[in-house]
């Protein structure tokens, strides 16, 4: 048996916080792994496949083998057999039909939020607060949200009917051809006489431009400048790394975003926002949530290291490491590789520590206790950061939700509103400072 | 050359009570064609080579490899794994040594540690752990993302010290249950005489099952100043063990013929492992009790002592796990070896019981009936577990419409309702009757 030694110059990578396409670096000469090592595999597929209880196909034990060693080395890293692998590409492809609405129920009507611009049922007429009553004249009253958006969805080129009514225009049957819509990965409203956006993820390339123009629509309901915006990242899972500056650009004139360190210090790239930004002046609250994770996280980490934002919420996610997906050549699948990590513009780690907010408020009514959250350092195998023991969140600095409030409502986003309006914003970023 | 894997009382725990084994390594199958096998491993190393060196930080050759080769034979079924150089050296130790450690057969299950029995006079069992405990952590870490192999390792230890292990329960808090490991007498046959009825347990089948029997057998019948009116023979929670100590202990009721048979892929080589002739209890009517942890050995003997029209079986449905794993040397050893299943086995009269179990002649529940229908753990439960091949013997056991005898409702489960059944049938005399009704 003899192993393959070298690579085929230039193998495609994709930079996985989600998708973008970035070079492999082909810096080394690779060694395989020591032909011992490797034989004693070979002797054991060998013995699998001539003495196994059952025929045993060879490639799915290969698959069981990398997967094994792979799962190992951390929760991300893994093999991408070659038919997931095609199914893969396609997914991140794939595009539905229908009119580029967003919308909620609201008193048993289909409720516009939102109406994308390009989208069909903006150009048939439809607007932000527009109600839909009846889907080809059937009346969804009564119907949930699922079930009353069902007849709305379908081909893309096949036309439907339905019945509008606004505050303008009264009711009336509109015809709306659906369309392969791209959907907004953003939310905006007014919260409260602030901005609000929602970025629900970062796995979206008019990510940027969406929420330049959600800005842009705060800006002419509120006045310019703003006077104030909250950027809610709770639950975002991250996404494009690409994305994440270019938003980070946004808000930042010029700068370091983030750092990407790979094993060697030679292999460390920087990213930059671009010069320029969008809100000069306007204060700014990042709200985050264990859940946000990843390119969330550069966001969330990098508005904050530069002073530019106050973090409200609770301690993130903690997913500092970016993974390349390498095709291997032949149609063999692919590898999903751990190959860098990310570091805030301060120079700290994100992995397995996450961004702590510089006001600890909980989403949750005080239990006594902190309810331990699942974090990448609950992973099996996560890639442990030295000095991640340091950053647990204490409880007595903790503000929880007063007995009396409301359980339907968000009291972190009541904290945020209370937070722009008061002198709190300028005493957090003045503690900022503090500490560096 | 035979290898003896000596899982259940020697490893306690390393895997499923693995069994027997024969060095089959020799044997003659179709192999894949040489072109697939070699672009497979090329495929293999180049992608090692990319870890190698584009991981983020340095890994270890050796132990990538040894994750790859589990990764491969855990694909395949819960019983096959690798063992390392230094667990096979352990292992040799073992076979002729002694056992040190906690006592209790696991399995996995969603990524957690599962009880499948903790063995009798042993720290678990004196914990109090219980058949179906879930361990979550060891030591105040989560077993999450280790393999049943790495977990057991955690357990395992010297004697005299102690392990931590969390302990979650249906409808419990999980608790904390601190064990001090120890050298575990590894006697596994306990006796006693049952309302003047003789009783013989059989915990696991090591070394000492048969010998330990025989011994019982001979002091039974010195107590009872004759031969025995009848035995319970009880093989509840027994997790199984070596295959020649199955046959040695059916031997004492069967006077010759088949006690089980094993094959290997497509049913080629088959071997029939026989009686001996002359058994030591002639006539003396045997009633063999099973639980849903009776497994592999347990149900060898079972499905025998059934087949044969020797016994009657009591208790509930066993575990199910037919199968037969190899204990094969890497280099002598030195590079480890490889725990493979490599053979089904099948009762006298033909039966795979892999994934079925032995289904007993009179259906006795341990607990009252609480009209809820109780959630087996069996060998078809675990993940990637080898299928009957007859899948109609697979359906059988749901369809079949059974009739369960359950103790009353106020019974305390400390009183041994199976066994007090069992008792009750031999007094009564129409234990003959049953055996014949069923032979019909």
């Amino acid at each position: 048996m003899s192993l393959k030694r070298g690579f085929a110059a230039g193998l495609c990578a994709a930079v996985f916080l989600g998708a973008s396409w970035s070079m492999a670096n082909e810096r080394n000469k690779i060694d395989p792994p020591s032909y011992d090592r490797m034989q004693i595999l070979a002797d054991v597929l060998a013995i699998v496949e001539s003495d196994y209880v059952e025929p045993v196909e060879t490639q799915a034990l290969i698959e069981g083998a990398l997967q094994g060693a792979l799962a190992k080395l951390d929760p991300h890293s893994g093999y991408v057999p070659p038919v997931a692998f095609t199914e893969q590409v396609k997914a991140a492809r794939r595009e539905y039909g229908g009119l580029g609405i967003e919308v909620t129920m609201e008193e048993g009507m289909i409720k516009i939020n939102y109406a994308l611009e390009d989208g069909p049922a903006f150009q048939a007429g439809i607007r932000s607060g527009d109600f839909i009553t009846a889907v080809e004249g059937e009346s969804i009253v009564g119907k949930n949200l699922d079930e009353a958006v069902e007849g709305i969805r379908g081909l893309a080129g096949d036309p439907v009917i339905v019945t509008v009514m606004s505050p303008e225009t009264g009711t009336r049957d509109l015809t709306v051809v659906r369309q392969k819509v791209r959907g907004r990965a953003i939310r905006h409203r007014v919260e409260d006489g602030l901005g609000y956006v929602l970025i629900e993820s970062f796995n979206n390339t008019k990510l940027t431009d969406d929420l330049t123009k959600a800005i842009n629509e705060l800006k002419a309901e509120l006045g310019d400048p703003l006077p104030g915006l909250i950027i809610d990242l709770r639950g975002n899972r991250g996404g494009l790394l690409t994305q994440s500056v270019s938003v980070s650009g946004l808000f930042l004139d010029g700068g370091e975003v983030l750092s990407v360190r790979g094993r060697q210090d030679v292999d460390t790239e920087r990213y930059h926002a671009e010069d320029g930004e969008l809100l000069p002046g306007t204060p700014i609250v990042v709200l985050v949530s264990p859940g946000s994770a990843s390119a969330a996280e550069i966001l969330a980490g990098a508005l904050q290291d530069r002073g530019r934002a106050v973090v409200v919420g609770r301690r993130s996610f903690g997913k500092g490491s970016v993974q390349s997906v390498i095709p291997m050549p032949g149609k063999r699948g692919a590898l999903r590789l751990t190959t860098q990590k990310y570091y805030t513009p301060s120079g700290k780690s994100i992995q397995g520590r996450g961004i702590m907010p510089d006001f600890l408020v909980s989403a949750f009514d005080d239990t006594g206790e902190l309810r331990r959250r699942f974090r990448e350092d609950s992973l099996p195998n996560a890639l442990i950061n030295i000095d991640a023991s340091e950053y647990e969140e204490d409880y007595d600095a903790v503000t929880f939700p007063p007995e009396t409030f409301p359980e339907t409502e968000d009291f972190q986003l009541k904290t945020a509103v209370d937070v722009l309006k008061s002198s709190q914003y300028q005493t957090l970023l003045d503690a900022q400072s503090d500490l560096d | 050359m035979k290898y003896v894997l000596p899982v259940v009382g020697t490893v306690a725990a390393l895997g499923l009570f693995a069994f027997s084994t024969a060095n089959q390594a020799a044997m003659a199958v179709e192999k894949p064609s040489y072109s697939d096998t070699f672009e497979q491993l090329d495929l293999f190393a180049d992608v090692m080579a990319r870890v190698r060196s584009d991981y983020v930080v340095e890994v270890e050759d050796g132990q990538l490899i040894e994750d790859a080769i589990n990764g491969m034979l855990q694909s395949l079924d819960p019983h096959s794994s690798y063992v390392n150089p230094e667990d096979w050296l352990r292992l040799q130790e073992q076979t002729s040594g002694r056992y040190v450690g906690v006592g209790m057969e696991v399995t996995q299950e969603e990524g957690y540690v599962k009880v499948v029995s903790p063995i009798d006079g042993t720290p678990a069992k004196e914990a109090g752990i219980e058949s179906g405990d879930y361990i979550t952590e060891i030591n105040g870490e989560t077993v999450l993302g280790l393999s049943l192999t790495e977990a057991v390792n955690k357990i395992r230890g010297k004697a005299g010290e102690s392990v931590t292990i969390t302990i979650a329960r249906a409808d419990e808090e999980p608790s904390e249950i601190t064990l001090i490991r120890r050298e575990v007498n590894r006697e596994v046959v306990t006796y006693e005489i049952k309302d003047g009825v003789p009783y013989i347990r059989i915990s696991q089948f090591n070394e000492k099952a048969a010998p330990g029997l025989e011994g019982a057998i001979t002091e039974l019948r010195r107590q009872i100043g004759g031969e025995l009116p009848g035995l319970v023979l009880d093989v509840r929670t027994n997790p199984g063990g070596l295959l020649d100590q199955s046959i040695k202990v059916s031997s004492a009721f069967l006077d010759g013929g088949e006690v089980v048979s094993t094959r290997g892929r497509d049913g080629a080589n088959l071997e029939s492992y026989d009686a001996a002739p002359g058994q030591l209890l002639r006539d003396v009517p045997v009633i063999v009790l099973i639980d849903e942890a009776s497994a592999s050995a347990s149900e060898i003997v079972a499905g025998a002592i059934q087949d044969r029209g020797r016994g009657l079986v009591l208790g509930m449905t066993s575990f199910g796990k037919g199968s037969v794993q190899s204990l094969i040397p890497l280099r002598g050893g030195r590079d480890g070896a490889l725990r493979l299943t490599t053979q089904r086995y099948y009762t006298p009269a033909g039966r795979s019981i892999q994934g079925t179990g032995i289904d007993p002649d009179l259906y006795v529940s341990s607990i009252p009936d609480d009209g809820e229908d109780h959630d087996r753990l069996s060998e078809s439960d675990l993940p990637n577990s080898i299928e009957n091949e007859d899948s109609e013997a697979a359906e059988d056991i749901d369809t079949e419409e059974t009739v369960i005898d359950f103790p009353p409702e106020d019974f305390d489960v400390q009183d041994d309702y199976q066994l007090q059944r069992a008792v009750e049938l031999i007094k009564s005399g129409r234990y003959t009757q049953r055996l014949a009704e069923l032979q019909n």
